[in-house]
C-alpha cells in the first residue's frame, strides 16, 4: 500500500468516527481560544473590581464575575492557555523521555533493557499523583515546575510502548538491511525504526495531554499548582467551591472547560488509534 | 475565653476567634436581633451538647506549649487562671479569690479559692501555681510566653492557699499575666519532661469542662465538670469539630452537624438570609481583637528604605481590601491595636490611596522604570518580591491578590506563594526565609507588645521575625510595661503607634469582624465587649428543645 493510500484510509476512517471528529473540533476550538486569547477575552483577566463581586451572568459579563469582581469568561479564555501549555509541554517532556529510554531498551535488549524496565517498574510503583504532590510541595510551585514534574512522572507508558514497538521492528527486514550496510545504531534508531513507531506514540501523547491537563487542574485546585493571579481552570474551581451555593457559574464554567477539553483529547486520541489500527480493518 | 495575655499567632484567626477574648466597647452587638420563638420565661435546664465547628485542629493542650488559637480556645473551657478578664474586659478573680498589690507595685499576693479540685480529684493548691511558674521560666521548656515571667524576682508559697510574687521593677502587665498559662497540675507533671507528658493530648484542668477524647483532625470532646467551683454548667457536652473548609462547615451547620461556627463575610451577608436560618440561628457581629498585616523582612535590602515601605502603603487601597475581601465587615487598620480600645491612637499618619505619590517616593528612593517595560529598577535590578501567606485562609489570599494587582500599577512585580501552616511557620517564618508576608495577630487585653516589636526579640522562633529595630520604640516598650499609670502608658503607646505609622515596618491592613452564628436553641448568650463566649457556662437549652443526650 502506498503512503498516500494509507493516509486516505486513515482520514476516511477518522471522519466516519463521529465522536473522534467532535473531539477534534473541541480540541481545535480550545486551541484557537488559547491562540487568540488577547483578542477574544472581553476584559483583562486580572482586573479586580470590588463593586462587581460575584455578579451572575449578564450581557456585560457573559459568564458572571468571581469573588474579586473579575470577569469569568476572560479568565476561562486565558486559562485555556495555561491548560494547553501545561498539556503540551508536559507531554513533550514525557514523550521525549519515554522515547529515549524505550528505544534504548527495545533496540539493545539484554541488561540495558532489564535496567531500564526495572526502573520503569519502580516509577510505576509510586502512585504518581502523590509523587507529584510531594515534589511540588518541595519545589516552589510555579507553572514551569509543574510542567516538568508532570512530564518527569508520566513517561513510563510511552517507554513501554516504544520498547514493544522496537522489539518487533528491529527484527524486520528493512532494519536488518540497513544494519548490513553498516549504519550506526543511532541512525537506525532515529531514521529507520522510530518513524515506523510514531503512530502509537502519537496516540499515547494525545491521551497524555488530557491526563496532564487534568493533573494541572487538580494541583491548581489544591492550591499548589498555578499560582494567582494567573488564571487556570483549576484554581478558578477552588474559588468556585467556596461560593458554590451563591455563585454556581464560578464552578460550572471552568468545570465544563476542563470536562470538554479532557473529553476532546480522549476522543481524538481514541479516534486516531482506531483509524490506524490495522486489526480494525473492515 | 481566658486571658491569653501574650499575642498569639492567629491561626486562621477570623474563623476561630469567637471564643478567644473578644472585642472593644464601641461595637455594634448584635446586628441582627435574636429571633426567639416566644418571649415567655424559660427555665434554664441541664443537658444537651454544643458542637462548634473550627477550621484548624489544636496542636498541644498544655497552653504554655502552644501558640495557635485552636489549642487556646479548647483549653479556655478546661483550664483556669488565677485571674481572668470578665465580659467587660476587667480583670477579675478566677482561681484567685482576691489579691493585694503592694503600694510600690512590686508585690502581688494572691488568695486562692479553697477546695478547688483538679479533674482527677486532687486538690488545687498554691504549689501548682509555683510549679507552673517554675516550668514556664525553665529555659528547657519551649514556650513563647516566658517573657512576662522573667520579670518576676521571687515567687513563693506562703501557705496552701496563698501565693506571692515579687517583681524586680513595677510591671504593668503583671496581674493579667497570671492567667491559665501558669497553672499546672504539679502532681502529674513533677519530674516529667513536659513536652512528652500525656497531658499534652489529655489535659487535666480545674475548669467547667473535662477532657474526654481527641481524635486528631476530627474532633475534641469535652464533658461537663459537675463539681465546677463556679457552679455546674448547664450544657452537658462540648465538641470542637474540625472541618478544614468553611463551605463544608457551613453545609454542616445547615444540616445540624454543627451548632456554632464563625461565618465568612460572604456567608454572613448572602447565605444566611433564608427564613429557615433566621428562625433557627442567631448571628452576631463584633470587631475581633485581631488585625491582619503585610509584613516586610527588614533584613532584605529591598525594604530597608522607609520611603519604599511608605510608597507601598500609598499604593495599597485598604478600603478596597476591606470592601473586597471582608465585604465591608471590618475596619481599616492603622496600627497594632484595635480601634476603640484605650491604647488605640486614632490620629496617626494615614496613607491615602495615591499611586502617583507612591511612584514619587519610589523615585526619590532611586527606583525608576528605566527599561520602559513597566517594572521599576535600581542598579539594574527589578523590584520584585514574593508575598508569602498560609494556606487555608481565603481572606489573606484574596488580600494578596488585590495587593499584587495594585502594586503592579506602580511597577512592582509580585509573586504570591501560599504554604501549609506548619511548614509556613517552621520553614519560612522561624527561619526568616521570606520577603514579605501576610499574617495576622490576635491581641491580648494589655497593650504590651514588647515581644513583637522589641529589637531583642529577633531570635529564632521569636515573634519579631521581621527584624524591626528602633531604639525609641525599644525604650517606649520597656517604659510602657513598667508604668502603671494608665494616662502615662497611653502617652507612650500613642507615641509608639506614631512611629510605627511613620516607619511602616508592617502595612497594617484590616481589623476583621468576628461573625459567630449559634443555633437558636441555646439561650443565655450575652454579647459583651469580650465577645460571646465569656458566659458559656450560663448558656442552656430549655428542656423541650434539647437535641442531644450526652452521657458524660
Amino acid at each position: 500500500m502506498s503512503e498516500e493510500k494509507l493516509r486516505y484510509l486513515f482520514w476516511t476512517r477518522f471522519m466516519k468516527n463521529k465522536l473522534a471528529f467532535m473531539g477534534g473540533l473541541v480540541v481545535a476550538f480550545f486551541f484557537l481560544l488559547a491562540l487568540f486569547a488577547p483578542c477574544l477575552s472581553p476584559y483583562d483577566p486580572g482586573d479586580i473590581n470590588i463593586k462587581k463581586i460575584l455578579e451572575s451572568p449578564s450581557p456585560d459579563h457573559l459568564l458572571g464575575t468571581d469573588q474579586l469582581g473579575r470577569d469569568v469568561l476572560s479568565r476561562i479564555v486565558w486559562g485555556s492557555r495555561i491548560s494547553l501549555l501545561v498539556g503540551f509541554v508536559a507531554v513533550g517532556i514525557s514523550t521525549f523521555i519515554g522515547i529515549f529510554l524505550g528505544s534504548l531498551a527495545g533496540y539493545y535488549g539484554g541488561w540495558i533493557d532489564s535496567i531500564i524496565m526495572r526502573f520503569v517498574d519502580v516509577m510505576l510503583c509510586f502512585p504518581s499523583f502523590f509523587l507529584i504532590l510531594a515534589v511540588v510541595a518541595f519545589l516552589e510551585p510555579n507553572i514551569f515546575n509543574i510542567m516538568v514534574v508532570i512530564g518527569v512522572t508520566s513517561w513510563m507508558g510511552v517507554a513501554r510502548l516504544v520498547r514493544a514497538e522496537f522489539f518487533t521492528l528491529k527484527e524486520r527486514d528493512f532494519v536488518l538491511a540497513v544494519k548490513a550496510q553498516g549504519a550506526r545504531d543511532s541512525r537506525i534508531i532515529i531514521k529507520h525504526i522510530l518513524p515506523n513507531a510514531m503512530a502509537p506514540i502519537l496516540v499515547a501523547a494525545t491521551l497524555g495531554v488530557a491526563g496532564a491537563i487534568l493533573i494541572e487542574s487538580t494541583l491548581s485546585f489544591l492550591g499548589i499548582g498555578v499560582q494567582p493571579p494567573t488564571p487556570s481552570w483549576g484554581n478558578m474551581l477552588t474559588s468556585g467551591k467556596d461560593n458554590i451555593e451563591i455563585a454556581w457559574w464560578l464552578s460550572l464554567y471552568p468545570g465544563l472547560a476542563i470536562l470538554l477539553t479532557v473529553l476532546g483529547y480522549n476522543l481524538l486520541g481514541e479516534g486516531i488509534r482506531d483509524a490506524i489500527d490495522p486489526r480494525l480493518k473492515k | 475565653m481566658n486571658n491569653v495575655k501574650e499575642v498569639i499567632i492567629a491561626f486562621m484567626l477570623t474563623i476561630s476567634l469567637f471564643f478567644s477574648s473578644g472585642c472593644g466597647q464601641d461595637d455594634k452587638i448584635p446586628v441582627q436581633t435574636p429571633s426567639r420563638q416566644n418571649c415567655k420565661e424559660e427555665k434554664p435546664a441541664y443537658g444537651d451538647m454544643l458542637i462548634e465547628g473550627a477550621i484548624g485542629d489544636a496542636s498541644n493542650l498544655i497552653p504554655m506549649l502552644s501558640s495557635d488559637s485552636a489549642s487556646h480556645n479548647v483549653m479556655g473551657l478546661i483550664a483556669n487562671g488565677l485571674v481572668k478578664y470578665d465580659k467587660n474586659l476587667v480583670l477579675t478573680g478566677d482561681l484567685a479569690e482576691s489579691w493585694e498589690i503592694s503600694d510600690d507595685g512590686l508585690t502581688i499576693t494572691f488568695h486562692l479559692r479553697e477546695r478547688v479540685k483538679w479533674h482527677d480529684g486532687v486538690e488545687f493548691t498554691a504549689e501548682d501555681v509555683l510549679f507552673g511558674y517554675r516550668t514556664i521560666i525553665d529555659p528547657k521548656v519551649p514556650t513563647a510566653y516566658a517573657g512576662d515571667f522573667m520579670e518576676v524576682e521571687k515567687a513563693e508559697v506562703l501557705d496552701k492557699y496563698t501565693f506571692r510574687v515579687t517583681y524586680k521593677k513595677p510591671f504593668a502587665p503583671a496581674l493579667g499575666s497570671w492567667g491559665s498559662l501558669v497553672v499546672l497540675p504539679r502532681h502529674l507533671l513533677k519530674g516529667v519532661d513536659i513536652t512528652k507528658s500525656p497531658l499534652t493530648r489529655h489535659p487535666i484542668g480545674t475548669g467547667p469542662y473535662k477532657f474526654k477524647e481527641w481524635k486528631t483532625g476530627e474532633k475534641i470532646v469535652l464533658t461537663v465538670n459537675s463539681e465546677y467551683f463556679e457552679g455546674r454548667p448547664y450544657i452537658d457536652g462540648y465538641i470542637y469539630r474540625i472541618i478544614p473548609d468553611p463551605a463544608t462547615m457551613f453545609l454542616e451547620l445547615k444540616s445540624g452537624g454543627v451548632d456554632q461556627m464563625g461565618l465568612t463575610p460572604t456567608q454572613y451577608l448572602r447565605q444566611t438570609k433564608s427564613p429557615k436560618i433566621k428562625k433557627n440561628y442567631r448571628k452576631y457581629q463584633y470587631l475581633a481583637f485581631a488585625y491582619t498585616y503585610l509584613g516586610y523582612n527588614l533584613k532584605n535590602p529591598l525594604f530597608q528604605d522607609q520611603r519604599v515601605r511608605q510608597a507601598i502603603c500609598h499604593a495599597i487601597n485598604k478600603e478596597e481590601i476591606v470592601e473586597g475581601v471582608l465585604l465591608g465587615l471590618g475596619e481599616v487598620a492603622t496600627g497594632p491595636y484595635k480601634p476603640g480600645t484605650w491604647q488605640y491612637n486614632p490620629r496617626v499618619k494615614r496613607y491615602s490611596y495615591d499611586p502617583d505619590k507612591a511612584k514619587k517616593l519610589l523615585k526619590e528612593a532611586g527606583w525608576i522604570d528605566s527599561g520602559g517595560d513597566g517594572i521599576l529598577k535600581k542598579d539594574g535590578k527589578p523590584f520584585q518580591f514574593t508575598i508569602l501567606t498560609n494556606q487555608g485562609n481565603n481572606q489573606r489570599a484574596k488580600s494578596a491578590e488585590i495587593i499584587q494587582r495594585r502594586l503592579k500599577t506602580i511597577g512592582m512585580k509580585i509573586m504570591i506563594r501560599t504554604v501549609e501552616w506548619a511548614a509556613f511557620i517552621n520553614e519560612f517564618i522561624d527561619k526568616k526565609n521570606f520577603e514579605a508576608v501576610i499574617l495576622g495577630w490576635s491581641l491580648g487585653q494589655d497593650p504590651d507588645i514588647y515581644d513583637i516589636w522589641h529589637s531583642s526579640k529577633t531570635g529564632p522562633k521569636e515573634l519579631n521575625f521581621i527584624s524591626y529595630a528602633n531604639t525609641e520604640v525599644d525604650s517606649l516598650l520597656e517604659e510602657g510595661r513598667h508604668t502603671f499609670d494608665i494616662e502615662k502608658r497611653k502617652e507612650l503607646y500613642f507615641r509608639l503607634q506614631e512611629i510605627l505609622a511613620e516607619e511602616q515596618p508592617y502595612t497594617f491592613l484590616y481589623v476583621p469582624y468576628a461573625l459567630p452564628i449559634i443555633h437558636a436553641r441555646f439561650r443565655g448568650v450575652e454579647p459583651a465587649p469580650a465577645g460571646i463566649g465569656h458566659n458559656f457556662i450560663e448558656w442552656y437549652v430549655p428542656l423541650g428543645e434539647q437535641k442531644y443526650h450526652f452521657t458524660p
